[in-house]
This record gives structure tokens, C-alpha cells and sequence, in this order.
């Protein structure tokens, strides 16, 4: 026998209890790294070079609130400013789906291709989109999602605006952030609603990111004092901010998040100090046999350490595997598309499992720390 | 103290605390314990034998006094060194054998030679030794659970044996046996202390188990019957008429 060998017997003598600190431990790391996992993918903005060139424009009141489309004449004329496009988002149900599984946007396509740096056309021909107004052009990942192919009819029910699109796809794209997106011709919206005159938002790309802040400025001061003010903002800044109209989503899935670990924290600490506080007896024999404190100590902290490490492996494990192995976009019917388990994140699961187990030992070592070799030999078994 | 003497005892008292009212547990002990001596220590319940043979064994600590222990004043060792000195010089064995469950009988009498420098194969040299010493090489992988009463405290006495202490302290080793398997431990006992090579000090309420000792000697209410170094022990003959 040595040491390893006699820590692991202790651990698992009571196999039931062991087996279900492990099972806690696992679901509750799976649980925090699914939070976490959950939590970025809210809160992460845009990190592409090209997004940090693009320039959102909305109306200063809210999102909500339309903007002119006389404003397009202005705009073309900022210094800095290298191609725009009207940007208004449709909202509309494919087929007969009863939620906006993916978004739709009313472009200007002639003008939109300036603004998509990043992606490419994977099918279909661009030039088409440009040239049927009752044409669009879809994401690559919606396309294999509905099993589509270039030809095929798209038909939207409004459901933000009363009106309904029948599209033909012209063309996909790929490569961006979001590879879900349909975007179709902003004129046939005008049509269909009888020409307003209005717009969503303003999507604008800038000569260079170091500009950015100056076209900003410009475009706020050409919008002063008028009718319909404006916010220009960086697609990051705006998706952020976007993002806030959730509520804030980062304290809320932090404050479960540490409501988790807590919990986890009173069960393998609970846990911990019965099965000490059971062994009180033989811990005084091993004390009386002329084992040290600290020897004491590395048996519990090991033992603590164990069952924390094999629950965080099975937990943390588990769900990166669920994951990366699950078809997140048709569990989560679009709304989520990418849940990346970070090695950051698996790195946090291990931190705190580590944290817990050190915490889960403290207690009870202090107590057989204290305690003399004739209090312990007194315990009833 | 003369250096035939294992122990010696010098004005050793034990007070404890129990909320405002302080309880005399042992009261100006002295006593010598020569080496190779089997030491019976008798008394009622309450009367501070076993508090008097864990101050001996370096498991509880005098209120006052001294007490050497193979030259060594255990009440001036500090925590860690106490421990050090225990494992190296004291066997214990007590009333409920006290064995880890979930070891087998090898494990159990391994555990105290787990502190020591010894490799693998030196260990289980040693181990084995006690466990034929005792009777029970055959059982060696044997759990607690799988053996009588009498093989447990046997493997307890190996276990106490199995680090060549110079003193072994058992704390009513036959409380729980049968007569039969109490004949047997105290049949060894008897023969570590005959062999001249252990001194053995046993706290004992059964007179029959104090006759296998070579002295035994009475406490009351904290004070040894008739006080003195060594002046309390009784002839054995003595201790079977009571």
C-alpha cells in the first residue's frame, strides 16, 4: 500500500456518497461552463477587421423609431464615408414557422456589396441578386438548414411590418460572423408599404478605422437639429448596445453563474466535513500512530481534491462534448448557431473545481487539526 | 532516573476544565517503570489510569509534572515531535481495536511504517513479521470486517509491534473479547514483556487480565493507593484475592 493507495480507499468507501458528490460537482461545473459558454456568445462583439470599418446610423430615439430615407443624399456626401446602404430589419416567419428563426434585412444592393468585406459569394450570382428586386440573397448556413438550393422560393410572413415577402434566392454568402442572414432589395419593401420614404438604420463602411471616429462625429453634426436625429455608432458598439436592450445580460448569467458555484461550494463542503467528521476516530488513531497535521491535511485536501477533479473531468468533459457534438442551431431553432466552449472557459471549470476543493478541505482540517488524540479516540463510530 | 527505568514519573498532576468547576484527573503522581516491566494499571472508572497511561504515551499532555519516557521529558516535545517520537517509540493498542475498515489486515499494520524511510519490500518484511508474531500470517489480506474479535485486536497488536517500539500501552485490550481470545491477548502480551524486549502498561479493570502482569499497580481518585515511586505496586497474588 502506499499513501495514494489508502486516500483512494477513504475516498471511496462510502461509494454511494462518493458517486453522488461526483455527479454534483459534474452537473454543477457542466452548468457554469454552459453559462459561461452562454454568456459570451451574448456578450462577444464583432472582433472582425471589417466590423471595426463599419458604421451603424439609427435614429437617436430609439431603434425602433425609423429614419428618413431623403438622409442618403447627405450621407453620400461625408467625407470618409465609402459606400452606404439603407439597412431595415424585416422580422418576418419563414414558411410556417411561428418565430423569426433568422433575420431579414431590406438593402440596397448595388450598394450593399461595398459593405461586405469579410464574406463571399459561395453560389449563385451576385449580379442576379442586383438585378430581380423580388430576389435575395441567403446566408450559407440557412441554406443548409432548409435544405435550399439557388431558385427556390423564401416566402416571409411580416410580423414587424404588415406586409409579406415571396423571395427567390439569387445568390449565397459565406464567411461572415452570422452566416444566417437574408438580405433583399430595400425597394421592393418601399413597394410593398407604398413608399414611406422611411428606413431602419443606416449601414455605412468607413475608408479606414482610423476615421471611424471622425465619420461619427460628422454624421451626428449633419443629422443636428432636424427632424429625425441620428446615432452613428460602430457595429460593435451597436451590437453591444443591442445586446443591452436584453437587459444586462452579463450580470444576470454571472450572478447565476456564482448562485452555482456557491451552491456547489455548500455541497462539497457538506459533504466533505461528513465524511471527516465519521472518521474523526480513526484520524485520531492515525494521529496516535504519529501522523502530523500536515500529513492529515494532504489526506483530506487530497481526497477533497479528487472527487472535485474526477466531477469537474466528467462535468466540464461532458459539456464540451454536448456542445461541440450537438446541431446547436436546430436544438436552439437559430437563436444560437456558434457555442464555442473556449479553452478560457474549460480553464475557469478547472480553476474553480481546484478553488472548491481546497475550500471543501479547509474546514474539516482545522477541525481534526484541533483535535486532541483523546476527543478524537471518544468519538462513537 | 535510573537507566533501568523506561518510565519515570515525577509530581504529575492533570487538571481539566469542565466549564467553571476544575476536575482533578490525576493528583502528584510519581511511579517508575522499570524496562521489560508488564505494569498493570488498575482502579475504579473516574480514577485517572487511562489518563495516566496517555500522558505515558504522549497522546494527552500533565497540567503539571514530569514525565520521562526513555530519557526523553514528553511533556516539553512539541506537536510534530510528539508525533515523530510516538511513531517511532510507543505501540498503542486499544479496547476497540480500532483497525481502518477499509484495509485489509496488511494495510492496517502497514500504516504506521507509511512515515518511515522503509521501501516497499522492506516494509512488507516487516509486516509479515508481526503478523506471524500474532498468529495471523494467513490473514493478512483480510479485512476488518472478516475477522473475530480476537484476530482484530492481534492485528492491532501488530500493528503496534510492527515499528519495534520500546513501549507498548494497551487501554483495555481484552474489554471486548471472549474469554478465550482474552487468554490469547493477553498470552502475548505477556510473552513481548517476557522476552525482555517491550515494556507493556495496561490499564485494566479485570484482575485476571492484570495477573498476567509482572506488577500492578491501583489508582484513586487521581492518586496511586499507596503513593510513591513504584511504592503503589501490589504482589500479583494480591490482585487475584481481590
Amino acid at each position: 500500500m502506499n499513501t495514494a493507495t489508502f486516500i483512494a480507499k477513504n475516498a471511496l468507501r462510502n461509494k454511494r456518497r462518493a458517486s453522488l458528490t461526483v455527479l454534483s460537482v459534474a452537473v454543477s461545473c457542466a452548468l457554469l461552463v454552459t453559462l459561461l459558454t452562454l454568456q459570451r456568445e451574448l456578450t462577444i462583439p464583432p472582433e472582425s477587421e471589417a466590423a471595426s470599418l463599419r458604421v451603424i446610423v439609427r435614429n437617436k430615439v430609439s431603434l425602433a423609431q425609423p429614419l428618413p430615407a431623403k438622409q442618403l443624399a447627405t450621407l453620400d456626401k461625408i467625407p470618409g464615408i465609402v459606400a452606404v446602404s439603407p439597412f431595415t430589419f424585416f422580422g418576418g416567419n419563414f414558411r410556417d414557422e411561428t418565430v423569426t428563426s433568422f433575420a431579414q434585412f431590406a438593402v440596397d444592393p448595388a450598394r450593399f456589396a461595398g459593405l461586405i468585406v469579410e464574406g463571399k459569394i459561395a453560389g449563385g450570382s451576385y449580379e442576379d441578386f442586383v438585378k430581380d428586386r423580388n430576389s435575395c440573397l441567403v446566408g450559407a448556413d440557412t441554406m443548409k438548414r432548409y435544405g435550399l438550393k439557388i431558385g427556390d422560393k423564401m416566402r416571409f410572413t411580416g410580423t414587424f411590418y404588415p406586409v409579406d415577402l415571396d423571395l427567390r434566392i439569387a445568390a449565397v454568402f459565406q464567411g461572415t460572423v452570422d452566416d444566417r442572414g437574408v438580405f433583399f432589395h430595400h425597394k421592393l419593401l418601399d413597394e410593398l408599404l407604398g413608399d414611406i420614404g422611411t428606413v431602419g438604420t443606416w449601414y455605412i463602411r468607413v475608408a479606414s478605422a482610423s476615421v471611424a471616429n471622425d465619420v461619427i462625429a460628422r454624421v451626428n453634426k449633419a443629422f443636428e437639429n432636424t427632424a429625425a436625429e441620428v446615432r452613428a455608432e460602430t457595429e460593435r458598439a451597436f451590437q453591444m448596445s443591442f445586446i443591452s436592450m436584453l437587459g444586462n445580460v452579463k450580470l444576470l448569467i454571472g450572478s447565476i453563474s456564482s448562485v452555482v458555484v456557491f451552491t456547489l461550494m455548500l455541497v462539497t463542503v457538506s459533504t466533505m466535513s461528513m465524511a471527516i467528521r465519521e472518521r474523526f476516530r480513526e484520524l485520531a488513531i492515525l494521529k496516535a500512530l504519529g501522523y502530523r497535521r500536515r500529513e492529515l491535511f494532504s489526506f483530506i485536501l487530497a481526497e477533497s481534491f479528487g472527487l472535485a477533479a474526477l466531477g469537474a473531468t466528467i462535468g466540464i468533459g461532458g459539456a464540451w462534448a454536448f456542445w461541440t457534438f450537438t446541431d446547436l442551431q436546430k436544438l436552439t431553432k437559430g437563436f444560437l448557431i456558434y457555442f464555442e466552449v473556449t479553452q478560457r472557459i474549460i480553464a475557469t471549470g478547472a480553476v474553480v473545481a481546484v478553488l472548491l476543493a481546497i475550500i471543501a478541505a479547509i474546514a474539516p482540517s482545522i477541525a481534526v487539526a484541533r483535535m486532541s488524540v483523546v476527543e478524537g479516540l471518544k468519538t462513537l463510530d | 532516573m535510573s537507566p533501568e527505568n523506561i518510565v519515570s514519573i515525577r509530581d504529575l498532576s492533570k487538571v481539566y476544565q469542565q466549564g467553571e468547576i476544575n476536575v482533578t484527573a490525576l493528583s502528584n503522581i510519581s511511579l517508575d517503570i522499570r524496562s521489560g516491566e508488564f505494569l498493570a494499571l488498575m482502579g475504579p472508572s473516574g480514577s485517572g489510569k487511562s489518563t495516566l497511561l496517555h500522558i505515558i504515551a504522549g497522546i494527552d499532555r500533565p497540567t503539571s509534572g514530569q514525565c520521562m519516557v526513555q530519557g526523553i521529558d514528553v511533556t516539553q516535545l512539541g506537536e510534530s515531535e510528539l508525533a515523530d517520537w510516538r511513531n517511532q517509540n510507543v505501540g498503542f493498542v486499544f479496547q476497540t481495536f480500532n483497525l481502518i475498515p477499509v484495509l485489509t489486515a496488511y494495510e492496517n499494520v502497514e500504516l504506521p511504517l507509511l512515515l518511515t524511510s522503509l521501501k516497499g519490500r522492506q516494509r512488507r518484511e516487516l509486516v509479515m513479521t508481526a503478523l506471524e508474531l500474532v498468529g495471523l500470517g494467513d490473514r493478512a489480506r483480510h479485512l476488518p470486517k472478516q475477522l473475530s474479535g480476537g484476530q482484530e485486536q492481534r492485528v492491532a497488536i501488530a500493528r503496534a509491534l510492527v515499528t519495534d517500539p520500546g513501549l507498548v500501552v494497551a487501554d483495555e485490550p481484552t474489554g471486548n473479547l471472549d474469554s478465550q481470545s482474552a487468554q490469547e491477548v493477553m498470552a502475548i502480551l505477556q510473552s513481548l514483556s517476557r522476552s525482555g524486549s517491550k515494556t507493556v502498561i495496561m490499564v485494566t479493570h479485570d484482575p485476571k487480565a492484570a495477573a498476567f502482569g509482572s506488577r500492578s499497580i491501583h489508582l484513586e481518585k487521581g492518586e496511586l493507593v499507596d503513593g510513591g515511586s513504584g511504592v503503589g505496586a501490589q504482589p500479583l497474588e494480591h490482585t487475584l484475592r481481590q
